[in-house]
């Protein structure tokens, strides 16, 4: 089934469980986000098929901006504890293991997390600027290398959306050089959204998702030995050397929390930088006007990250029997908080289909809505995009992109597989 | 002006340190710490802004 935006979607038809909904064009996505939150707000939907896994009772889908954000700031009432990153229950013990505090409530959410706050707070990235772009620049470096030495042709994501926020975080956390390709394939398939391409065996994703973490498990695993007998400066000996409760934390506790960072690490900023490109490209009066005026960057990047909402949901559950705005949920009920949906509520945003790189205020929930989950990396993810596009554009300035962008069939993440460029300025 | 945290709420995101880096700083242990709880004249209208952008609405303000 193929719809343009200009086409009438009819509210029954409407299915968010189905995996292809997931790779039309941003357009029909968004016409479709547009009619459930005029019309049916709480829209229900069955959860979707995931073999090996027991389908549950179904989910509502929040798309309105209000309504995310009340249910994201009353994390009492609307739990994480119960999973976060499936829409499907698994089973405890998996739901802690892929989701470390993203998939815990308070106390012990707020206790382990801010074993790692101040490492992520401004003044500590203020350390990093330097190391940022000089990771920047060598990418971009390389990538003008690579288009030189063959056709001209680049891909985005791999020669430079990937690579960048893939050092960035194993920098911090003491990956050695040797092990980032592992880091960078696993992290892949964890948030893969059992895309085909990703997940050979479609009729078993859940072998290939805990292949996937067993293998930056026991990465962790070694390097944790190594930083208990020579601890270093870095974020794994953070996680080894921390004491919550006067208790260290376990080895599934540290692998955990390890494959969270990577993992959320690499592949939000990476889609954040590959769909800004093309958002770019797709606007070009909005680069010509950023890269007149750096000034700019600052409303630059919030409005990259609300236009393309790299993390397309996060599910909550309800505690207990609850209305929100005359809507009523019985305990036990799951809610998708539609991100994506939520940053172009007309309610909020003026003109929100339209991309404007000054849009200012700019209360999006691209990070997450108000909440003790709102996204640890926000500060590290802003200060990537925004050396990353002053860097482009003064060192790859005639970068064009040269086709359509292959994208990852995910409910969860926008992510893109490929996307094709060329630098047209030959040396 | 009086500044107030909630340290329960705190989760140390730095949200308020990035606005205003001279009142507010986030501790080792992660959960924030007021450099000064009278902020000065100048400073106001920035702790407005980090009380109302704290992601989970830990800050208060008196006066």
């Amino acid at each position: 089934m193929s719809l343009d935006a200009a086409a009438p979607v009819a509210l029954d038809d409407i299915d968010l469980s189905a995996r292809d909904f997931w790779l039309r064009q941003p357009a029909e996505r968004h016409a479709v986000f547009d009619l459930l939150r005029r019309e049916r707000p709480f829209a229900f939907f069955a959860e979707p098929e995931i073999p090996g896994l027991e389908v549950g009772p179904g989910y509502y889908a929040v798309t309105r901006h209000a309504d995310l954000e009340a249910i994201s700031s009353q994390p009492a009432i609307f739990c994480s504890g119960e999973g976060a990153v499936s829409i499907t229950d698994v089973p405890a013990d998996l739901n802690e293991f892929y989701g470390s505090l993203i998939s815990m409530d308070d106390p012990r959410h707020a206790k382990i997390r801010r074993i790692v706050s101040k490492v992520f707070t401004p003044r500590m990235l203020e350390q990093l600027v330097g190391s940022v772009q000089e990771i920047v620049v060598d990418v971009l470096d390389k990538a003008r290398r690579t288009a030189e030495a063959g056709d001209g042709t680049i891909d985005v994501v791999a020669d430079i959306a990937a690579p960048i926020p893939l050092r960035v975080i194993c920098d911090m956390m003491g990956v050695p050089d040797e092990d980032r390709a592992l880091v960078l394939a696993k992290s892949n398939i964890v948030l893969s959204g059992g895309d085909p391409e990703l997940i050979e065996d479609q009729d078993d994703p859940l072998t290939a998702f805990l292949g996937a973490g067993m293998a930056l498990a026991g990465l962790m695993e070694r390097m944790a030995a190594e930083r208990v007998e020579h601890p270093t400066d870095d974020l794994t000996s953070a996680l080894v050397r921390a004491e919550v409760d006067g208790e260290t934390l376990s080895h599934q506790e540290i692998a955990s929390f390890f494959i969270l960072l990577v993992v959320a690490g690499n592949e939000t900023t990476r889609t954040a930088i590959s769909q800004g490109v093309l958002a770019l490209s797709e606007h070009p009066e909005q680069r010509a006007r950023w890269m007149a005026d750096p000034e700019l960057t600052r409303t630059a990047v919030e409005e990259i990250v609300r236009w393309v909402s790299p993390v397309t949901w996060m599910r909550r559950t309800a505690t207990q029997d609850v209305e929100i705005d005359g809507h009523r949920f019985a305990a036990g009920n799951k809610f998708l908080l539609f991100y994506a949906a939520a940053n172009r509520d007309p309610e909020v945003f003026a003109d929100p289909q339209v991309f404007d790189l000054g849009r200012d205020p700019n209360p999006h929930v691209g990070f997450g809505g108000h909440g003790p989950h709102f996204c640890l990396g926000a500060h590290l993810a802003r200060r990537e995009i925004a050396v990353t596009f002053q860097e482009l554009f003064a060192r790859l300035p005639d970068l064009e992109v040269a086709g359509p962008p292959d994208r990852l069939r995910s409910s969860f993440v926008n992510g893109l597989k490929r996307l094709p460029a060329r630098l047209t300025a030959r040396s | 002006m009086k500044v107030g945290v909630d340290r329960d709420r705190c989760v140390g995101s730095g949200t308020c340190e990035a606005l205003a880096p001279d009142v507010f700083e986030v501790d080792d242990d992660g959960v924030l710490r007021l450099l000064r709880e009278e902020p000065a004249d100048g400073e106001q209208s920035d702790v407005r802004d980090a009380v109302t952008a704290c992601p989970t609405r830990a800050l208060t303000l008196d006066g």
